[in-house]
């Protein structure tokens, strides 16, 4: 049994030296108690997942590893993959809506090219339901294969799978897309989902867990903290820092998270107000209907159109209008269905304001009914779906785009492919099914209202968090230069901006608890001296790992413990001294030296001419070559070798000139 | 008490005037009524509505006094704040007020921040070197002008040399003028005694006002490429040329009111050589207009309806409409910027109206009612007749375009 001596370097295992490090349970070392962190001592960890025929790679990491798939100095498919305290973690899976071919999906290739992805993933999370960055989520589970845990929130994993059925009948049905994930595929993918409450801490094993905040942009829209032991890193999807007519701003308690991983889509913007947005929108519905025409707003269940039905309904009581406001009726059921279940996440910090009241009691909004499509006069309409790509919002499309009087307002992205997408680039004529050509005179609006953090926002975040580290993911790095500035200036961290497929590896100094038995704390107190809480201290003991754990014990224990028998080792030193003298002489001078040196200590002088300090001995003898020097054979046992040291530098300086 | 009957019949929230009795009241009971509204809804307000053809707010990190064009599409904003670390940015206007129609909803209608910089002090005044990547900064500690360049391919404003000034006392900082020539010089001083022209490469002296009178300079503007027309704080103004000594056109003005104002100015047309107008306006609301040519006798001089005098007359600023006949814009006296014209004007000490006044800062100022922002800058769109950009001490930056109301009714 190696009983190694060490008391001031603790042994470094490196990741090869992983399968020793099992087989040696027993370390003998000195810590710092009352400084809980052991730099060096990270990678000394111990596999601890089983491995399968084929060995997955090495997974225990000093390091937090981020490689973003997507999203890295660039917007669309969201996909960073992080490697913390050896546990891998998926974050977000999104699609790139510009392109059509292989670019869409981000390149799974890059986790593994023949392996099974489960292996080496502990888990995927995804921040929100948007189709950035949870689009590609039934080809990366069910297409490429992975079958492990996904983790999102109660309203992302309700209305996630809406999104991508929409999707999917887009791609396939209207584009003709073959090799293409099918309707199965998502029931299948989503029932590999688990979802989370905010503020809720998930184990997603032993080790590794998170906790997702409220982060606004859309209803369910989660930040999410990944912890392994002290080590954690924040993701915050997409997030918005002033709150809205419906949703809260992000919000995130002081984690100090190792690193923060933040979208900076807005980075480099400078948002004009929402209320000068919601003030042209209001300005361009009302002078439509003065003129007596017809408004349609095509809107998804979710999202916007609440905010903009409160915001009609108290311009029209303003106003004083009559033109009579409708909604779908299928909108207000399903609105009103997850408004009800999700009425918690649209209040967080707006709830007073919003008093309990149904989101859809409305004073001047009415349902809609087929044949009101045709009434004279003005009117404003929300339709579902919000691309006009069928249903109601494309019928209604359909009747009113020939009158130049009339107005669509589309509140959001369009998929390509869709009339929507057709007619925000300008298209005029649409050829719609029966090769019949829709000639559109009516004026099309745009209007964003989507919900970003600006330069601002992330500032805020940042110093909410306090992160010890930002990167920086979504945006031209050329261009947020300025921001990384801003924000190491400010927080004095140093901030990232990898690009797709490149690693950003920064090193961590986690900290280990070790448990420290009863007895070898009483002996520590025993021998005087309280701990201190700001003091470092030295203490001995034997270091046990056994299991993941780690426990400073004393070595009799220790020996006990494991059923070992003590070896006794001695470290023996020589120190020359100039001194012609006579042995026994040379052994009083140094006993009369130490004597008055070490005042606590016990030094004695033996019969035999040995001089002992403590557990140290010191045997004076001649020099074989040079009588004018005798040599100080100095010997101690490791448990006293700081003493020992100490003697033997004491000793090499020389003995004070003996009085005359 | 304004009630529930008043309220029915909408009323002018954005009307003319200064006064707005029962203001509050509405504001209160319109916080009872729709729970859910924010209380500064004045923008929705059809009268609001009409008011402006566009209007845009934004929130700046830090407050600027410094609205500086590159272009018509980009602007420089400065932070002036004392003891922090201030940043300067150029901003790129929104793509909708680049376009030439008004398309509606147009989708950009956000600032993007181009470039950005660091200043360890404060910038008051900022000026761009045109046809090249270079500024001048101008604030305190004023014994130095700092020059800032900005690349085409980093997002990054950095420092890049500094013209030493010779300004001892700690409270004053030169004022900054910019002559654009193949060899740009800069046009500083804090005093006319101490006004220079430095030549921006070499950092040599190559004009100097050579006298003795220390008088407090509050505006510089250069004219043409030999002449500049200065404005002292106590309302002397004066048109020089470099080419010739110190021997200014001048407006001595020694019987200006109780001798308490501060004057700025700005000259307009400057390009119409002899014979435009300079507007002078001083701290208390008084303004004046002088033909360039007979700086002597003010062609008139009205009072303009100030709740208070400037409570920080380094930020009063008088500027001419580029794109309107005789319409100028003043701010600096409380939360509003005032648009004139000055068609009519021709006598002395007559009471003026504005023709529009953009309350936008103090309707959207996230604060409270009682410590209402100071509109400590404006300036007009260089191609857009009627829109105007102004910010103000909450860090707000309005963009706006306003209706002139006389053309409608």
């Amino acid at each position: 049994m190696p009983l190694t001596q060490n008391s001031a370097h603790i042994p470094r295992f490196r990741r090869e030296n992983r399968k020793l490090a099992q087989r040696l349970h027993l370390r003998s070392a000195s810590l710092l108690v009352s400084g809980s962190r052991v730099p060096g001592f990270s990678s000394a960890q111990v596999e601890r997942r089983g491995s399968g025929a084929e060995d997955p790679p090495p997974r225990r990491m000093p390091e937090i590893r981020v490689t973003p798939l997507g999203a890295g100095q660039d917007v669309g498919r969201s996909c960073i993959l992080v490697s913390i305290a050896g546990k891998n973690v998926m974050l977000d899976c999104g699609m790139h809506m510009g392109f059509n071919d292989d670019r869409r999906f981000p390149d799974f290739s890059y986790i593994t090219q023949n392996g099974r992805l489960t292996d080496f993933l502990d888990c995927v999370i995804i921040s929100h339901f948007h189709l950035d960055h949870c689009g590609a989520l039934p080809y990366f589970s069910e297409m490429v294969g992975y079958d492990g845990p996904i983790y999102m929130t109660h309203p992302t994993q309700a209305i996630c799978p809406i999104l991508l059925e929409d999707y999917r009948k887009i791609a396939v049905d209207k584009k003709g897309e073959a090799n293409f994930f099918t309707s199965q595929m998502i029931k299948d993918c989503m029932k590999k989902v688990v979802a989370v409450h905010l503020h809720q801490t998930v184990q997603v094993d032993d080790e590794l867990e998170i906790k997702a905040y409220y982060a606004g942009h859309v209803l369910g829209a989660a930040m999410f903290q990944i912890k392994v032991g002290s080590e954690s890193v924040v993701y915050t999807g997409d997030y918005n820092m002033t709150p809205d007519r419906h949703l809260g701003a992000a919000w995130i308690d002081k984690c100090r998270p190792n690193l923060l991983i933040t979208e900076s889509t807005y980075a480099t913007t400078i948002r004009d107000s929402k209320r000068c947005r919601e003030r042209d929108f209001l300005k361009k519905v009302h002078e439509t209907v003065e003129r007596g025409g017809k408004v349609l707003i095509p809107v998804f269940a979710l999202g916007r159109a609440q905010e903009l039905c409160i915001l009609l309904e108290t311009f029209w009581e303003r106003m004083n209008l009559k033109v009579p406001i409708y909604f779908s009726t299928g909108l207000t059921e399903k609105a009103n269905h997850y408004y009800k279940l999700f009425i918690t996440w649209t209040n967080q910090k707006i709830r007073k304001t919003f008093v309990q009241r149904n989101m859809f009691e409305f004073k001047h909004i009415k349902a809609f009914d087929r044949a009101f499509a045709d009434n004279p006069g003005p009117m404003v309409v929300f339709a579902t779906p919000g691309m006009l790509h069928a249903g109601q919002s494309l019928q209604i499309f359909r009747k009113w785009a020939g009158n130049e009087k009339n107005m669509v307002i589309m509140p959001g992205y369009c998929v390509q492919g869709t009339v929507g997408h057709k007619i925000l680039s300008g298209q005029r004529k649409l050829e719609m099914e029966g090769r019949q050509v829709l000639e559109v005179k009516m004026q099309v609006e745009y209007m964003s209202f989507s919900a970003h953090a600006d330069a601002k926002g992330i500032m805020q975040l940042v110093g909410q968090a306090e992160p010890e580290r930002v990167l920086l993911v979504h945006g031209e790095a050329k261009k947020m230069e300025f921001l990384r500035q801003k924000i190491e200036q400010e927080f004095r961290v140093s901030c990232y901006m990898p690009a797709n497929g490149e690693t950003v590896t920064l090193p961590t100094s986690p900290s280990i608890p070790v448990g420290i038995s009863l007895g070898l704390l009483k002996r520590e107190m025993a021998q005087g001296l309280l701990p201190e809480a700001k003091k470092p201290r030295l203490l001995h003991g034997t270091l046990i790992m056994k299991d993941s754990n780690f426990r400073l014990v004393s070595s009799e224990q220790a020996l006990k413990e494991l059923g070992l028998a003590e070896h006794q080792l001695r470290f023996t030193c020589r120190v020359h001294l100039q001194d012609a003298r006579k042995e026994q002489e040379t052994a009083l001078r140094v006993y009369s030296h130490l004597k008055s040196t070490l005042k606590d200590h016990c030094v004695q002088h033996l019969p035999d001419g040995s001089v002992t300090v403590e557990s140290i001995l010191i045997q004076a003898a001649a020099h074989s070559e040079d009588p004018g020097t005798k040599v100080l054979l100095v010997s101690w046992t490791y448990q006293d070798e700081e003493l020992g040291s100490f003697l033997t530098t004491l000793l090499k300086k020389g003995l004070p000139q003996a009085p005359s | 008490m304004a009630g529930p009957a008043r309220y029915r019949e909408p009323r002018p929230l954005l009307a003319r005037g200064p006064q707005r009795p029962g203001l509050e009241a509405e504001v209160e009971y319109r916080k009872r009524q729709l729970p859910w509204i924010p209380r500064r809804t004045g923008l929705w307000n059809p009268c609001a509505c009409k008011s402006y053809q566009d209007f845009h707010a934004f929130d700046l990190s830090g407050a600027t006094r410094v609205l500086e064009w590159i272009g018509d599409k980009g602007v420089f904003v400065a932070g002036y704040e004392s003891l922090k670390k201030n940043e300067i940015l150029h901003l790129i206007l929104p793509l909708r007020l680049s376009v030439k129609e008004n398309q509606g909803l147009f989708p950009e209608r956000d600032f993007k921040v181009r470039h950005g910089g660091f200043s360890d002090g404060s910038v008051f005044d900022l000026k761009y070197v045109p046809d090249t990547r270079l500024l001048v900064t101008s604030g305190l500690p004023g014994c130095y002008l700092r020059v800032w360049q900005f690349a085409e391919d980093s997002d990054v404003i950095k420092p890049v040399s500094t013209i030493a000034v010779h300004e001892k006392e700690g409270n004053f900082w030169p004022r900054v003028a910019v002559f654009s020539s193949v060899a740009p010089g800069v046009l500083h001083g804090a005093r006319l005694s101490d006004l220079k022209i430095v030549d921006l490469e070499s950092q040599k002296v190559t004009y100097s006002s050579g006298i003795s009178d220390s008088e407090e300079l509050s505006s510089l503007q250069v004219l043409d490429a030999d002449i500049f027309a200065f404005c002292c704080t106590s309302g002397h103004l004066g048109i020089v040329d470099t080419r010739q000594k110190w021997a200014p056109l001048e407006n001595t003005s020694p019987n200006l009111g109780s001798g308490e104002e501060r004057w700025c100015a700005e000259v307009r047309g400057m390009d119409q050589g002899p014979g435009s107008c300079i507007a002078s306006l001083g701290s208390e609301g008084q303004l004046r207009l002088l033909d360039t040519r007979d700086l002597c006798h003010p062609m008139s001089s009205v009072q303009c309806p100030v709740s208070t005098p400037s409570p920080n007359p380094e930020l009063l600023r008088v500027s001419w409409a580029p794109g309107l006949d005789n319409c100028l814009a003043i701010s600096g006296f409380d939360g509003t910027v005032q648009v004139y014209d000055v068609t009519s004007w021709d006598g002395m000490g007559i009471q003026v109206e504005p023709l529009f006044t953009h309350r936008g800062h103090i309707f959207l100022n996230e604060n409270k009612m009682d410590t209402a922002p100071q509109v400590t800058t404006h300036t007009w769109h260089p191609c857009k007749p009627r829109t105007l950009l102004s910010a103000a001490s909450d860090a707000s930056l309005h963009v706006w375009d306003w209706v002139d109301l006389r053309a409608s009714c």
